[in-house]
């Protein structure tokens, strides 16, 4: 008996987890009612129960490296059966959202990103930035809401007539492509480092000897078969419901996955505007002049309605709706009682609402001639493409990369299996 | 009209305490009592606490007081369906259902082997039946047989009335109303098991071979469905091993927001009667064991049975193989590991919900959780105030008594 462990409480830490969403967690009385009706919890030393304790004991060190807290899903199971109402569901996502806010490198961006008091200053950087430009862009072009021809492959601003052009107000080689390009190298390198401080975070905790185990699988292959499983067919996601689970909960999941397959088409919009049209300026560049050409067109904007492309991201944009509306229903239906939902959750929701609603409508008002609303939404989509993309490493959408990495390196050690088992 | 009489809502042992209690020193006292005989909820127990007596013992010299005091008037069968006034002046109407059994009943049982008809039996909680000419168990008090009319047919009827050699069995007998007039109330109205069928996770009732611990009462009882054999009701075979579900709706939100107080005695009693039968192996899963005060020797004796573990760990789920064994799956909090565990019979150790809970009671006010807050002349005493063991509501019977006295004093 002479190996007692003196707890060391960590009572800031415990103050911090109960303002970034835990506030119930001193109500746990460790039933462990949360980790047996937990559909994804493993047999062995299952979550969230000592999630719970340790909180309650502020042990710091061991909650900020769990890798438990990735393997939940968030159904709210635990929630829901609580006989305390210590919402352990909430206190897991509390616990992510300080990832979320610690893993990546410039703490102020975190801490901005943490409350509703931060958006100015995040909003601000891009709005200014932008606003610059639609003011310097306007004045050259003699109006804030210009018109154009298309002369030659040029937009030329006309006084009557003529059509709403993004492009025109906005070159894309010079305000939109570099701008992106530097914000997409910003948000890699943040990942970088956030998904390295995270690793050196897991590799520190104890290992479990698993007796019986083949060989280690490697990171690669763990990295490939989350992506497999866990992200294309939601595996884990879809199992994350409690036995009596209602329809709204059913439907988070499906739609979650719909509004991932929206965000990957349009990725891949984007990624054949921008690569048609570097890569046509590439070849000419290079002298092969004809193909050059040929390549620009197929990406060239804006694209007719019948382009398939187009057809591509409109389909995109049904589809990124369809789920946020299962996933909003949802949220906005919640059992105050039993689970909230963070700013990071209202944030995230509301962006990706803001980056959809400004798309559509951008198309819809440019087609329909509507400078004035047009231009408009079009600056709040660029605002807003801009806070998803540049925040990402410090936003609940960070979990895109975290969770993959945590789910792979979880496989990688034995936590959960390699396949669609639980 | 000021009265000094009192009137005692339930005849449990909380009820039949303060009821002698006020007797005893010349008032007239009144006990309405819903089932046909009195005693509650300890009449239908195997053995009680705090000696492990049989619930005959403790009863038997209460009915005898009541025997030998005239001031008490029982009124089984009947509710109370008004009040009105304030204390130490209340009309109050009570609602008399039909025994058709008059007070020439001998006991004999010639009714019962009259009638073929078996309905589920109230008294064992589902788990045996009675005929419709019954008598609930051996020591019922008042000792008469309670004809069940709804259930029987007319030509059934006809034969219990004929088989009845003592000219007491009336079948005109009808709904009555009694008007009391009293000075002050004790409402003793007890409990009732939690329902399982809201646990839902725990099998909701249905998995045949998990009952609850007031059925194990029945099963361990000598008068019950099994003559105080344990048996698995699925098969009646005898079950190796067992297990005890404790803070079955007890201390949860979503069930009952309180500590039942007497669930982890009565299942460590509960261990100590299978002990007496078998060597089955039984597994207590607890959150915390709670033994108020001299109780912890209880625990501490009853925990060095080799056979006995106790598993720090609330069941969250059960469900049952092809085979009717219950699966309960556990997290040992002490080991942190989850498992799923096999039984041959499981039990669970339901709280106790106050009987008033979900009905609007008369002239008094209840709390959240449905228990009886004290009046003016209005006294709370048993199970009907809070969770109490035997011993206990007795005591706040003789406390109510007291406080009736006072309200109706002089008067």
């Amino acid at each position: 008996m002479s190996n007692t462990v003196k707890v060391q409480p960590d009572l800031n830490f415990i103050k911090e987890l109960q303002a970034v969403g835990g506030d119930s967690l001193k109500k746990c009385y460790q039933c462990a009612t949360c980790s047996v009706v937990c559909p994804l919890s493993p047999a062995d030393n299952p979550y969230p129960r000592k999630e719970m304790v340790w909180a309650q004991w502020g042990l710091k060190d061991r909650l900020v490296n769990d890798i438990d807290i990735w393997l939940c899903h968030n159904c709210g199971a635990c929630s829901d059966l609580c006989p305390r109402g210590a919402k352990p569901g909430d206190l897991l996502a509390a616990l992510r959202n300080m990832a979320y806010r610690s893993l990546a490198p410039l703490p102020i961006i975190g801490k901005w990103m943490s409350s509703s008091s931060g958006l100015i200053p995040l909003a601000a950087i891009p709005a200014l930035l932008y606003g610059i430009i639609w003011f310097i862009m306007g004045s050259r072009l003699g109006s804030f809401l210009p018109k154009f021809e298309l002369v030659d492959h040029a937009w030329v601003p006309v006084k009557e007539g003529g059509q709403i052009a993004f492009g025109g107000l906005f070159p894309g080689d010079y305000t939109i492509d570099p701008v992106f390009m530097i914000v997409f190298a910003f948000m890699i390198w943040a990942f970088y480092s956030g998904v390295r401080n995270m690793l050196k975070a897991f590799d520190g905790q104890p290992k479990t000897f698993i007796v019986g185990r083949k060989k280690e699988p490697s990171m690669i292959a763990a990295l490939i078969n989350t992506v497999q499983y866990e992200i294309l067919q939601h595996t884990q996601f879809l199992d994350c419901n409690e036995e009596d689970a209602d329809e709204l909960d059913i439907k988070r999941a499906t739609g979650h996955r719909w509004l991932m397959f929206a965000f990957i088409m349009l990725m891949v919009v984007t990624g054949i505007v921008a690569g048609t049209h570097w890569g046509g300026w590439f070849l000419t560049f290079m002298g092969i002049e004809g193909l050059g050409s040929i390549v620009s067109a197929i990406g060239h904007t804006p694209m007719p309605l019948y382009h398939p492309v187009k057809l591509l991201a409109i389909v995109g944009a049904g589809l990124g709706v369809y789920g946020l509306i299962a996933l909003t229903k949802r949220r906005v239906n919640l059992d105050e009682a039993k689970q909230s939902s963070s700013w990071y959750d209202w944030y995230l929701i509301t962006l990706i609402w803001a980056i959809f609603l400004t798309g559509i409508g951008a198309l819809i008002f440019r087609i329909l001639g509507a400078a004035v609303l047009a231009y408009p939404i079009y600056y709040v989509h660029l605002i807003s493409v801009f806070m998803m993309l540049a925040y990402l490493p410090w936003s609940k959408l960070g979990h895109l990369v975290y969770r993959t990495v945590a789910l792979s390196y979880a496989k990688k050690i034995g936590r959960i299996p390699m396949g669609s088992d639980k | 009209m000021s009265n000094n009489s009192i009137l005692v809502v339930g005849g449990g042992f909380a009820g039949i305490t303060a009821a002698l209690e006020a007797a005893e020193v010349g008032y007239e006292v009144y006990i309405v009592e819903t089932n046909p005989y009195l005693g509650g909820r300890v009449a239908q127990l195997n053995q009680y606490f705090p000696k492990l007596c049989p619930p005959s013992c403790g009863l038997e010299i209460q009915f005898q007081r009541i025997k030998n005091t005239p001031n008490v008037k029982v009124i089984t069968m009947a509710e109370v369906t008004s009040v009105s006034g304030s204390a130490g002046n209340y009309d109050v109407k009570i609602t008399q259902r039909p025994r058709y059994v008059n007070e020439k009943c001998t006991s004999c049982g010639d009714c019962e082997k009259a009638c073929t008809t078996k309905v589920e039996s109230e008294f064992d909680f589902g788990i045996g039946t009675r005929k419709v000419a019954y008598k609930t168990h051996p020591f019922m008090f008042p000792m008469r047989y309670v004809i069940d009319a709804d259930n029987a047919s007319e030509s059934e009827l006809a034969a219990i009335k004929d088989a009845c050699t003592y000219d007491a069995v009336n079948l005109d007998d009808a709904p009555k109303t009694i008007d009391l007039a009293v000075g002050a109330i004790v409402v003793s109205t007890g409990w009732k098991p939690y329902d399982v069928s809201n646990l839902t996770n725990l099998g909701g009732g249905t998995l045949k071979n998990v009952v609850t611990n007031m059925q194990f009462e029945r099963l361990a009882a000598p008068s019950g469905p099994t003559n105080g054999k344990i048996l698995r009701p699925s098969d009646s075979a005898e079950p190796k091993k067992i297990a005890f579900v404790q803070c079955a709706g007890s201390r949860d939100q979503n069930h009952l927001n309180y500590c039942s107080y007497i669930c982890c005695m009565a299942s460590l009693k509960h261990v100590r009667y299978i002990r007496e039968r078998s060597d089955a192996n039984v597994t207590v899963y607890y959150i915390d064991l709670r033994t108020p005060g001299r109780y912890d020797k209880f625990k501490a004796i009853t925990e060095s049975d080799e056979k006995l573990s106790l598993v720090k760990g609330k069941v969250a789920d059960i469900v049952e193989d092809a085979n009717g064994n219950p699966i309960v799956t556990v997290e040992n909090a002490l080991t942190g590991i989850k498992t799923e565990e096999k039984f041959d019979m499981v039990v669970l150790a339901t709280g106790m919900e106050p009987s008033a809970a979900g009905h609007q009671v008369l002239a008094c006010s209840t709390d959240t959780d449905g228990f009886v807050i004290d009046g003016e002349g209005i006294i709370a005493a048993g199970c009907a105030k809070q969770p109490l063991d035997v011993m206990k509501s007795a005591q706040s019977g003789t406390a109510a008594a007291m406080k009736a006295i006072q309200t109706v004093v002089g008067r």
